[in-house]
């Protein structure tokens, strides 16, 4: 691209090549300077986001537990026992619904979110009783969930507190939020509850209830029997479900 | 000096129009596989711990971060800014989720890889590391086509045209 006249070397475009040249190399920094100042820019950018992110979780984690779903509750004091479930419903009711589920299991959640408002509704007509065996597997706050269960149970708001943990699903589960969902679950929480749940008395019964699952065979959750037989969730939908148990009682 | 023009070619006028579709179809693919995982950040441990790769402490922070780093990955990707790099990043990712996927099938685990939410424990006959891995594979080789034609068309970076005329300047 050399374009300099041949026979014409003149004093006068060398300076203007050299200027032309000198240019060029101030272009090219500035060039630079930008490029390094966009890849900055996009850097912290790329750093907000993610930092920004992992402080959101912690958040919705962390923060304190919101209101119990409305539903009509009929619980009473419920004394457990060793490698027993969870019994929610009236004992008389003509069929059993048993699941295994893990406070922190995404399908549990999902499942309660789903089936919650049809199960309700057979519990409520005296058709359904829940059996429900609350295992701990996932992490530490499955564990504390769980217990806690065993803790409202006995205290008297066991079926309100097993919706309010599935209810709020995102939480960690920290013995300072199980509290706090008691305090939400029940006008007046038994003093037994709080200490139960601060001296953590029911994580040998939570244990009792994992064994009891394993000895049973069951390997993940949510794991359905319907009167006592295997009830796959694979296609199962709350009017199916409704039906089958409509048909049954 | 002589400035040789390169020759276009019916592939060289292709490649960036290419690798705009392949940079749209992986940020596509990331916003979505991050978002559903964002807005379920215990699934998203969950999802994590069932692999029983890592220590607690280190599932919890990929857990909530690995879907903001695929966010971030799927803005670079969309806007077409620093294309290359956002290619190595992404080849290296799918690379990860390969291995985490292979290590779960070998250790005979039966999880869900948990890529766009959900994840966690299934049942024995359950589990797709077959289809798991196809799909991240040909994710992979979208990654690597952008290591190897970053330039492309509609994208913040330079494209070829701008590239040429900021050289043909100089």
């Amino acid at each position: 691209m050399s374009s300099r006249t041949p026979g014409a070397p003149g004093p006068r475009s060398s300076r203007s090549a050299s200027e032309a040249a000198r240019r060029a190399t101030e272009q090219a920094a500035q060039r630079r300077r930008d490029r390094n100042r966009l890849v900055l820019l996009v850097a912290v950018l790329v750093v907000a986001l993610v930092g920004g992110g992992l402080g959101l979780q912690a958040w919705r984690t962390g923060r304190s537990p919101s209101a119990v779903p409305a539903s009509s509750y009929a619980d009473a004091p419920q004394p457990l026992a060793e490698g027993q479930p969870v019994r929610f419903g009236d004992a008389s009711a003509p069929v059993e619904l048993t699941v295994y589920e893990d406070f922190h299991c995404p399908h549990c959640a999902d499942f309660a979110d789903e089936f919650g408002p049809t199960l309700d509704a057979a519990r409520d007509a005296g058709r359904l009783r829940l059996t429900v065996w609350p295992m701990s597997f996932i992490d530490e706050g499955s564990d504390r969930a769980a217990a806690a269960l065993g803790c409202a149970t006995e205290a008297g708001f066991g079926e309100r507190y097993h919706h309010g943990l599935f209810a709020n699903a995102q939480l960690q589960w920290s013995q300072e939020q199980l509290l706090e969902l008691g305090r939400l679950s029940t006008d007046v929480v038994p003093d037994g509850f709080t200490s139960c749940v601060q001296g953590q008395q029911k994580a040998g019964w939570a244990d009792s209830v994992d064994a009891a699952a394993e000895a049973a065979g069951v390997t993940g959750t949510p794991t359905l029997f319907l009167d006592g037989a295997p009830l796959p969730l694979e296609g199962l939908t709350p009017e199916s479900l409704q039906s089958m148990i409509e048909a049954k009682g | 000096m002589i400035a040789r023009a390169p020759v276009p070619t019916r592939f060289s006028r292709a490649a960036p129009w290419i690798s705009t579709l392949v940079r749209w179809v992986l940020a596509g693919i990331f916003l979505a596989a991050g978002g559903l995982k964002a807005v379920d950040p215990q699934s998203s441990v969950a999802a994590v711990r069932a692999y029983q790769l890592l220590p607690a402490r280190l599932e919890t922070v990929i857990g909530w971060g690995l879907p903001f780093v695929e966010i971030a990955l799927g803005l670079l990707l969309a806007a077409g800014a620093f294309t290359r790099i956002a290619g190595a990043a992404s080849a290296l990712l799918l690379v990860v989720f390969i291995l985490a996927v292979l290590s779960a099938a070998a250790r005979g685990l039966s999880i869900d890889c948990g890529c766009f939410g959900g994840g966690g424990t299934v049942a024995a006959g359950q589990t797709d590391y077959g289809g798991e891995v196809v799909r991240d594979s040909l994710l992979l080789l979208l990654a690597l086509w952008l290591l190897w034609q970053p330039r492309s068309r509609l994208a913040l970076e330079p494209g070829p045209h701008e590239r040429r005329e900021l050289e043909d300047n100089q």
